[in-house]
């Protein structure tokens, strides 16, 4: 008589693992490595999820997200999942003020010169978004950006579809900033240097400024830039 | 003209082996529609003779077949896997596209990607050549990239676009992600999907729609208390189911005919979510005591020794070999057979749904959950429920349901919310009040304004009495202190809300464990 259990013998079968699953699993070791990255930046910098926005806090922040990621060039759909997983439904990885800060870092440390972030995709409001964005950088925002967006910019150049939160453009250095809606009130405080450019009104001038330019209107040709987009 | 049934046949045989015999029944031919493969009917899978022998000539007609097969094969053991994940992840889409047919679509696309991409990286399959010579709709040639950056496999799309390389970063094998996926799956389509909404309207896609007639009525029914199990509250049970009720009712009911009046149909989504939820409490109650029948038949296991019997081995469960230790041996014991039923005491249900109680309709209502768990206790022993929900009754702020066992009436019943004041009128009870006396489950925050007239007939019916109260306050200090010392009085003080279906479970069980002892279930959800 046959068994009528040999078809479910170890040896009759053999799992495959195709393509798919192997690049998915290749995502998430990836994944999980800038979680784990993030969360030490939370677990460190915001202790019981309270992150006062100073400059010194800022830039240690930053500073310290560069380390998580020292050894590892992030591409644009890293990236991307990386904000799908802010926006999720685990609200205890939501500290507005580092999560964007570890944004900006993985954006400046990528290799892509060009990269897109599809905002409007998310519920959560981003903030900090091209913190020191650096020279030969540009990273174009498809919707609405939150505060401190493009603060100390370096060179960069970042474009905004939407509008933008207050202190934009906050200690910039040099670069562009192109908003295409409205911006917040303190725009440009403490502007040291480059343009911002906001198409639609300013709710607020931010003072004191020490350089750089604030336009309004339509942009000239030397902002508006050229190219096509990576996309992350 | 090729023997169609000897190919599906084999085929069948192939995809049950590959796919580790699934409960399926056999597929079965349709006269459907040549650009439609399969349709799924209450399990059955149905595949389209016109698309199969119209297929590509570069095709052969066993390899369409059986990658359709796999097709279907894979949405049944993968995803969506079954009826509650199903409107779970309906649910998802549809709080990003709002409109319910450009969420199914969506739905319909993300399944197939999940399915497909399952199927072709566990198996071995003839679905890329299928998808390679398919006619493709502009949401087909987005679907297709995204299978062609997923499986490495050539499909005949030149240059995949940005959207599909999106797509395909989505991690459609890990299930404990899909909510999230189907999320960023419909916001990266939606622009697609409207446009395909304006241009193509219905059109059906290749591999058929995936709607709710695919699932047996009664995964339906396991699938809707899993969902009132699962939703965070009726609100979001009501909404999703509300979206289908047409469907749900056509898919439990099939296709009835015949000729003569209709039993007519109602549906109300927080009735089913009230009935479902309390499902998941079913209490673990014997209708009929057993008695021992006088033959003895196989029980159990037990490891075989040396001197024992060889009769009652095992030869299934021995490897094969004779051994002390290894070899198994039957244990025989007596068995059961039914016996005389018991009686079960029919029930009263009072509940409170005055303006101090929750709208059962707007958020959880723990009352009306301990008393669908109470109904639904009674209802499964036999029993009958009759149901007096008052508000101000004086006023005509009541409903008086007489016993019956028909569950749409009886939870109709208690779902009904008059939201006035507290008033309760015991010569409406009267007419329910029967020989031998039913039980009395009372649900109230005690709030009433005739809170003594209650107390009064409490005290002096003869009916066994489980009164459940919410909250402290001091009508319900006075009522403790009147039916203290009363043997049919049972007073329940519920500190949270959650303890009213542990409590009216704790009472009715042991109401209805006559003979022997009772089990409650424990840690079940609330």
């Amino acid at each position: 008589m046959r068994n009528p259990f040999y078809d479910f013998g170890p040896d009759r079968y053999v799992r495959q693992k195709g393509a798919a699953e192997s690049s998915m699993r290749n995502r998430e070791r990836i994944l999980d490595r800038l979680m784990n990255g993030y969360r030490r930046l939370i677990d460190e910098e915001a202790q019981n999820l309270l992150w006062p926005v100073e400059h010194e806090r800022i830039l240690r922040a930053y500073t310290a997200s560069m380390e998580r990621i020292a050894d590892f060039i992030p591409e644009a759909g890293d990236i991307e999942e990386f904000c799908a997983l802010l926006d999720g439904d685990e609200s205890s990885l939501w500290v507005p003020g580092p999560a964007g800060v570890f944004l900006s870092a993985l954006v400046n440390a990528s290799s892509e010169t060009k990269l897109e972030l599809r905002l409007k995709d998310y519920g959560r409001r981003f903030h900090f978004l091209g913190y020191l964005l650096p020279e030969g950088k540009t990273l174009e925002l498809n919707g609405d950006a939150g505060d401190f967006c493009g603060a100390a910019l370096d060179g960069g150049r970042l474009v905004v579809g939407g509008s933008t939160g207050d202190w934009c453009g906050a200690g910039m250095l040099r670069g562009t900033v192109l908003i295409r809606g409205d911006s917040g009130e303190h725009t440009g405080i403490w502007m040291q240097g480059g343009i911002i450019h906001v198409d639609g009104p300013i709710r607020g001038m931010g003072e004191p400024r020490f350089g750089g330019e604030i336009r309004t209107g339509e942009p000239d040709s030397s902002e508006e830039g050229a190219g096509a987009t990576s996309s992350c | 003209m090729p023997d169609l049934d000897r190919i599906l046949e084999e085929s069948w045989r192939r995809v049950r082996r590959k796919h580790l015999f699934p409960e399926l029944p056999a597929p079965v031919w349709s006269d459907g529609d040549d650009r439609v493969g399969l349709d799924v009917r209450r399990k059955r899978i149905h595949l389209s003779r016109p698309f199969v022998l119209s297929a590509s000539p570069e095709l052969e007609n066993h390899e369409v077949v059986e990658g359709l097969l796999d097709h279907a094969v894979s949405h049944h053991t993968f995803c969506p896997w079954n009826f509650a994940v199903h409107l779970r992840l309906y649910g998802r889409a549809k709080a990003v596209l709002r409109k319910k047919e450009t969420a199914l679509r969506a739905l319909d696309a993300f399944m197939d990607v999940a399915a497909d991409t399952y199927c072709v990286n566990a198996k071995t399959g003839p679905l890329p050549k299928i998808y390679r010579h398919l006619s493709r709709s502009p949401l087909d040639e987005i679907l297709h990239g995204v299978y062609q950056e997923l499986w490495q496999v050539d499909l005949g799309i030149a240059g995949t676009s940005d959207l599909c390389r999106r797509l395909s970063r989505l991690p459609y094998l890990d299930r404990r992600k899909w909510d999230d996926s189907v999320t960023r799956f419909s916001k990266l389509l939606r622009p697609i999907l409207e446009e395909t909404a304006r241009d193509s309207g219905d059109a059906p896609c290749a591999m058929g729609r995936h709607g709710l007639s695919r699932y047996a009525p009664d995964d339906i029914a396991a699938g809707l208390e899993q969902l009132a199990a699962e939703s965070s509250g009726p609100s979001e049970f009501i909404e999703l189911v509300t979206d289908f009720q047409d469907e749900i009712h056509a898919a439990a009911e099939g296709s009835r005919s015949g000729m003569g009046r209709g039993t007519g149909r109602t549906f109300s989504a927080d009735r089913l979510y009230y009935m479902k939820l309390a499902e998941s409490f079913s209490l673990p109650v014997r209708r009929i005591t057993t008695e021992l029948s006088g033959s003895l038949y196989p029980h159990h296991h037990t490891p075989w020794e040396a001197g024992q019997p060889v009769r009652d081995m095992d030869p299934w469960t021995s490897f094969g070999k004779i051994l002390p230790g290894i070899t198994q041996t039957w244990t025989r014991v007596e068995g059961r057979i039914s016996g005389p039923e018991q009686k079960v005491p029919d029930c009263l249900i009072v509940i409170d749904s005055s303006a101090s109680m929750k709208n059962p309709a707007l958020c959880l209502s723990h009352a009306v959950l301990g008393a669908a768990c109470a109904c639904d206790a009674y209802l499964r022993n036999g029993a009958e429920v009759a149901v007096y929900n008052f508000s101000d009754a004086s006023a005509g702020g009541k409903r008086l349901l007489p016993f019956s066992r028909n569950r749409e009436e009886i939870y109709e019943t208690l779902c009904h919310f008059f939201g006035g004041g507290t008033r309760i009128r015991p010569e409406d009870m009267e007419p329910l009040q029967t020989s031998p006396p039913a039980d009395l489950f009372l649900i109230t925050d005690m709030q009433l304004t005739n809170l003594d007239v209650l107390i009064q007939y409490l005290t002096t019916c003869r009916n066994r009495v489980t009164a459940v109260h919410i909250g402290m306050n001091e009508q319900i200090h006075s009522f403790r202190g009147s039916v203290q010392g009363r043997n049919n009085v049972d007073v329940h003080a519920v500190e949270r809300m959650e303890d009213i279906p542990r409590i009216v479970l704790g009472k009715v069980g042991e109401y209805l464990a006559i003979r022997e002892p009772f089990q409650t279930t424990s840690g079940g959800k609330p």
